[in-house]
C-alpha cells in the first residue's frame, strides 16, 4: 500500500517543521539569530500513463494521462535574512549591524568564522573579542588607560584618555558580504563560516557596498516572531495529524483486503 | 469469478490509485507551490461475445487544480509568489521547466536559484543575474527586478500553451513539452510565496469516501463470494 509510505513521508516533513520552529522559538532571545524555514518539495512522479498516450482500444489521443506522486521531501532549511530590530543597551563595545554585512572573527583553530552578534567584550590584555572569546578582526587592543571608547557608523575603534582632548583611533572594523548569505554554514553560537554555496566573503568596511554600518550601544535582537511561529507550528501539528489520518485510512483499506475470501 | 467481481475489482484498483492521490495531497500541504490533484473516474465497457456489454468503472484520468493557493508573507527579498496564471521558468538539466514555488535565492555567482540550485530565468530564457554587491532589491508586478531604482533584469512569467498535457515533475515542476507563452496578465509580487492550493478539508473527506467505498467493495466481494458458495451448495445437493 503506498498510500502508507507517501503518508510516511508527509508526516516526516511536518515533524521536520517542528523541529525547524521549536529552533526558531528557543533561539527567540538569540542576538542576531534570523529565523529559518523549512521548505518543501514535491516527491518523484511515477508516470502510469503518460498525458497524450494514445489509447489502445479506440486510438483516441488522452488528455491528461495518469502521474502518481511520491509524497514530499525537505528542499531546505533557508534562512531568512531581515534585520532584526535593534535594542538599546547602552553598552559601549555593544555594536549591532544594520544593513547585510557580518563582522569577521577568527577561530582558535585559526580559521575565520563570521557573526551578526555584535556583543563584543574585552579581554584581560584589552583585545576585542566576541562572548565566546574569539577576536574580531583586524584586532584592536584598548589600552588600560583609555576613559571611554566610541565606535562610529564605519567601525572605526577610537579611544579617549583623562590626559589629552582628542580621540585615538585604534582600528577600524571589516565587514564581510556574501554573494548568497543564505548559504553559510551555521556552526552555532551565531557563528557562520563560508561555502561554496555562499561564495567568498568581499571584504569592505562598514557602510560601503551596501554592507550596511554598525551602531554603537545597541544589540540586533532576534528576527524570531512569535506569533507567525506559534501559527505555523499549529499547521504543521494539524498537518502530520492529517498524515496520520490518511495511514489509519490506509491501514483499513489494508485491513479490508486481507478480509476478502 | 463472474463479471460482477472483475466491475468490483476495477474500482477497487481506482480506489487504490485515488488513495495514493489524496495521500500525495495530503502529504504535501506545506509544499509551496504544489497544485493539488485529483483522480477522475470514467466508465470502461467492453464487449462481450454472446452477451450484454460489461461496463466497468477506471480511474484512469487525472486532474490538476492551478486554482490559486494562498499567499504567505515571509519578508524575504527573493521570495516571489505569482498571482494569476503563470509560472517561473527554470532550467535544469533535462530542460526548462515550469514552477509555481518561488522561494529564490542568488548561488554564489550571482545567479537566482531555485532551493535545488537551477538557475531562474528570463522571459527571453537567459538566466536572472542579480549583482552580488545590489542593495534595496525590489521586484514590480511585472516581473522586472531594480535595486536603487535601476533595473537589472526581469524574472519570466509564462504559461504552458497546452495545461492539461503538462507533465509533473519532482521539485514541483512541470514539464510543457507543448511549449510556452508569455503569461500577460500575471502578476508578480516580491517577498511572499504561494501556499500549497491543497484543501484539506475536501482531500480528508474524499479520503474517508475511498476509504469506505473501498470496504464496500471488499464487503460485496464477500457477498458475491457466499452467494456463489450457497449457489454451488445447492447444486451439488
Amino acid at each position: 500500500m503506498r498510500a502508507l509510505k507517501i503518508a510516511a513521508t508527509g508526516m516526516s516533513a511536518q515533524q521536520m517543521r517542528v523541529e525547524t520552529i521549536s529552533n526558531n522559538l528557543s533561539n527567540m532571545s538569540t542576538t542576531g539569530y534570523n529565523a529559518r524555514r523549512a521548505e518543501f518539495a514535491d516527491l518523484h512522479y511515477q508516470q502510469l500513463t503518460r498525458p497524450g498516450t494514445i489509447s489502445a482500444t479506440d486510438g483516441t489521443v488522452m488528455p491528461t494521462g495518469v502521474q502518481l506522486g511520491l509524497g514530499v521531501r525537505p528542499a531546505a532549511v533557508s534562512v531568512q535574512l531581515q534585520q532584526g530590530a535593534l535594542s538599546a543597551t547602552g553598552g559601549d563595545l555593544d555594536l549591532a549591524i544594520e544593513g547585510k554585512g557580518y563582522l569577521e572573527v577568527t577561530l582558535p583553530s585559526g580559521q575565520t568564522a563570521y557573526t551578526r552578534d555584535g556583543g563584543l567584550k574585552r579581554t584581560g590584555e584589552g583585545l576585542i573579542v566576541t562572548s565566546d572569546g574569539f577576536p574580531v578582526e583586524p584586532q584592536i587592543v584598548i589600552p588600560d588607560d583609555a576613559r571611554s571608547i566610541s565606535i562610529n557608523a564605519s567601525g572605526e575603534v577610537y579611544a579617549y584618555f583623562a590626559d589629552a582632548p582628542e580621540a585615538q583611533l585604534l582600528g577600524q572594523f571589516n565587514m564581510s558580504g556574501f554573494a548568497n548569505a543564505k548559504g553559510l554554514e551555521a556552526l552555532g553560537s551565531n557563528l557562520f563560516v563560508e561555502t561554496e554555496a555562499s561564495g567568498p566573503s568581499l571584504v569592505s568596511t562598514p557602510g560601503e557596498d551596501g554592507l550596511g554600518t554598525v551602531r554603537q550601544g545597541y544589540l540586533e535582537d532576534s528576527s524570531v516572531d512569535a506569533v507567525r511561529e506559534i501559527t505555523e507550528l499549529i499547521e504543521a501539528q494539524r498537518g502530520y495529524e492529517m498524515n496520520a489520518k490518511v495511514i489509519s485510512a490506509a491501514d483499513q483499506m489494508m485491513g479490508a483486503t486481507t478480509q476478502i475470501r | 469469478m463472474e463479471n460482477s467481481g472483475y466491475t468490483t475489482l476495477t474500482r477497487q484498483a481506482g480506489l487504490m490509485r485515488e488513495m495514493r492521490v489524496v495521500a500525495n495531497n495530503i502529504a504535501n500541504t506545506a509544499t509551496s507551490g504544489y497544485r493539488q490533484e485529483g483522480l477522475v473516474f470514467s466508465e470502461y465497457v467492453q464487449a462481450i461475445e454472446g452477451a450484454s456489454s460489461l461496463s466497468m468503472g477506471q480511474g484512469n484520468v487525472r486532474h490538476t487544480s492551478f486554482h490559486q493557493g494562498a499567499l504567505t508573507q515571509t519578508g524575504g527579498t527573493f521570495d516571489f509568489a505569482i498571482e494569476g496564471e503563470g509560472f517561473f521558468l527554470v532550467e535544469t538539466p533535462a530542460g526548462e521547466r515550469l514552477t509555481r514555488s518561488g522561494a529564490f535565492s542568488p548561488n554564489a555567482d550571482g545567479d537566482l536559484v531555485t532551493f535545488d540550485g537551477y538557475r531562474v530565468l528570463d522571459a527571453g530564457g537567459a538566466p536572472v543575474f542579480v549583482p552580488p554587491g545590489a542593495a534595496d532589491v525590489a521586484v514590480s508586478a511585472d516581473g522586472t527586478i531594480s535595486s536603487e531604482g535601476n533595473p537589472i533584469g526581469q524574472i519570466g512569467v509564462v504559461r504552458p500553451l497546452n495545461a492539461r498535457e503538462m507533465i509533473r515533475e519532482d521539485g514541483v515542476m512541470f514539464r510543457a513539452d507543448e511549449g510556452y507563452e508569455p503569461a500577460e496578465d500575471a502578476r508578480v509580487l516580491q517577498r511572499f510565496v504561494e501556499n500549497s492550493n491543497v484543501d484539506s478539508i475536501l482531500q480528508i473527506t474524499r479520503m474517508i469516501e475511498v476509504q469506505r467505498a473501498y470496504e464496500l467493495g471488499a464487503s460485496f466481494l464477500d457477498a458475491e463470494d457466499q452467494r456463489l458458495r450457497q449457489a454451488l451448495k445447492a447444486l451439488s445437493q
